[in-house]
């Protein structure tokens, strides 16, 4: 007889005691002295076996949950393999593309060093202009040695070498490059931090581009102007002159015939002396060497003085020239001589493009631009005006509108390119509104000092 | 009457030396002498002692700034004039001309009337 057919009797307690709890067992105990022995012999192996049942079932099911998540891992350690593949086929690829991109570059130097100045990175550009061959310079060389070491600082050369870009976040300049051939180069110099993927400043990147042709052509063409300049006027100074005495010689009167003629002559001189001074002073705006002589400037008697200027020829031409300024005047910072050229400049275009009958207003006037306070100078005519297409180019050294070639207006194409640099250096903008056929305006607008 | 301002005058151009001269005279001054170098116009300056030497900026020996410079280093020539000519006309050369130790500086082209009250403004009350 075993345990469990001893138990069949005592009726619903076994199959409570079987599902159910050691306090279940307890109750049938008290509940049927008849067969206690038994019952809780039964009782003390059952619930071993509940409990193992139990647990089995919970080591199965955390084996089941154990298999998803191996199957899972694997599958995700799969994923994760195929993303690192892509992602490593992707960065080969970029770096090729990097790569051939600097060595595609023959004609700017491009080298990468590290935090120290040691060359990292040497393109083909850099090969070519400083003659040695990527090999013998990676990890070989600092960038200073191609540097002469007249431009750097010699306690601490490759500091000074980037202390403009440590200061500013870039630079910008010419330096003189030694080559392996002992030829020195000028070139100008980009030089940049360059940042590893967590930011960290990892080394420098040096892009060069060899300027030492241009800027022998530059000094070239300084010299031809600043000698052409001189050889112009010294000839002029004597024309002048000589004219003057001429002109003024109270003992020998000249005939009214003879005077139209030397006064022809002086018109023309003086109108040579002029191109040599606008050549002049485009060269040096072109070599940024030119500069203003500041102080507080009345406007209105800048407008006043080019309307003086212009009178004559404009009566010639039959022109009408009328001027508009605020009574009180209208006070700018700037350089009286630079701002008169300005102003002559765009009263003797208007002039000189506008057919007999026509008119030129000179007005001046005090504004708002942008919240700042600005004075207005604007000089409108009546002439033929300027093709909208052309209008982008006119202040273009040399350019000439198709409407000026047309009615044969003589000029070089200088005035407005001068005009506009003047503005632009005292902060001041130049626009043009034009129709052709019926006019034009240009607008100079300038800082103005609050009264 | 005054005896007239001694002036030497110095400019490579022969023409715009002539013209100087020409200037200096309606000024009411006499020429002592018009040499065409710098090194020149030193020695001349130094044996004459002129009340006034106008000089070119870029003249062959040494420059008109040369020149300048060297008067106003003798002690003999302390109370000596100088007006500088030349063809720079920007601030940069004007002021380097005074910089030199010019009274006066001219650029070219000059008017001839203009010269002539340049001369006469630097050589008032020159004792002849």
């Amino acid at each position: 007889m075993t345990a469990v057919a001893a138990l069949r009797p005592a009726g619903p307690g076994v199959p409570a005691l079987l599902a159910g709890t050691a306090t279940a067992g307890l109750v049938v105990l008290l509940a049927d002295p008849g067969t206690p022995v038994l019952l809780v012999a039964a009782a003390a192996v059952a619930l071993p076996v509940v409990e193992l049942a139990r647990r089995l079932r919970a080591q199965l099911s955390a084996a089941a949950d154990l298999e998803q998540q191996r199957r899972d891992l694997v599958t995700r350690g799969q994923s994760t393999a195929d993303e690192l593949e892509v992602a490593t086929r992707m960065m080969k690829a970029r770096a090729q593309t990097m790569t051939s991109v600097i060595d595609a570059v023959t004609e700017q130097s491009i080298i990468g060093t590290d935090r120290d100045g040691l060359i990292r990175v040497w393109n083909p550009g850099a090969e070519r202009m400083l003659g040695l061959p990527r090999a013998e310079v990676v990890r070989v060389r600092s960038i200073t040695d191609f540097h002469d070491p007249e431009d750097l600082d010699q306690a601490a050369p490759f500091a000074s070498l980037v202390q403009g870009a440590q200061d500013n976040g870039s630079d910008v300049r010419d330096w003189t490059y030694l080559t392996t051939d002992g030829r020195q180069l000028t070139v100008s110099v980009a030089i940049t931090p360059r940042t590893d993927d967590d930011g960290e400043q990892a080394g420098w990147n040096f892009v060069g581009t060899d300027m030492t042709e241009a800027r022998a052509a530059e000094r070239l063409k300084d010299q031809f102007v600043s000698l052409i300049s001189h050889e112009l006027r010294t000839p002029l100074s004597s024309i002048l002159g000589y004219l003057e005495l001429v002109m003024d010689d109270e003992e020998q009167p000249l005939t009214d015939e003879q005077r139209q003629y030397l006064t022809t002559v002086e018109r023309n001189a003086q109108r040579l002396l002029r191109l040599v001074g606008d050549l002049l002073f485009t060269a040096q705006v072109d070599a940024g060497r030119f500069t203003l002589q500041p102080e507080d400037v009345d406007l209105a008697g800048i407008v006043r003085a080019a309307e003086d200027t212009a009178r004559v020829t404009a009566a010639a031409r039959g022109v009408a020239v009328s001027v508009e300024v605020p009574a009180e005047g209208l006070v700018v910072r700037g350089d009286a001589l630079r701002l008169g050229q300005a102003c002559d400049n765009l009263v003797s275009n208007a002039v000189k493009f506008t057919p007999a009958g026509g008119s030129v207003t000179l007005r001046l006037s005090a504004a708002e631009r942008d919240g700042a306070p600005v004075a207005l100078l604007s000089v409108s005519d009546t002439g033929v005006g300027i093709p909208t297409g052309e209008q982008g180019k006119l202040f273009t050294s040399f350019f000439r509108a198709s409407t000026a070639r047309r009615n044969a207006v003589p000029g070089v194409g200088l005035g407005l390119t001068i005009t506009k640099a003047i503005t632009t250096a005292h902060g001041g903008t130049l626009d043009v509104a034009s129709a052709e056929g019926r006019g034009t305006t240009f607008t100079l607008a300038l800082p103005r000092l609050e009264s | 009457m005054d005896a007239p301002v001694r002036v030497l005058v110095a400019d490579d151009e022969e023409d715009i030396r002539l013209l100087v001269c020409v200037a200096v005279r309606k000024a009411g001054g006499t020429v002592v002498a018009a040499v065409a170098d710098g090194t020149e116009a030193l020695r001349v300056a130094s044996a004459e002692r002129p009340d006034l030497v106008v000089l070119d900026v870029s003249m062959p020996g040494a420059t008109g700034l040369e020149v300048c410079e060297a008067l106003r280093a003798d002690p003999g020539s302390s109370g000596c004039r100088v007006l500088l000519l030349s063809a720079g006309a920007s601030p940069d050369d004007v002021a380097r001309g005074l910089a030199a130790g010019a009274d006066a500086y001219l650029p070219k082209p000059f008017t001839v009337a203009g010269l002539v009250a340049q001369v006469r403004e630097l050589t008032v009350g020159t004792p002849a």
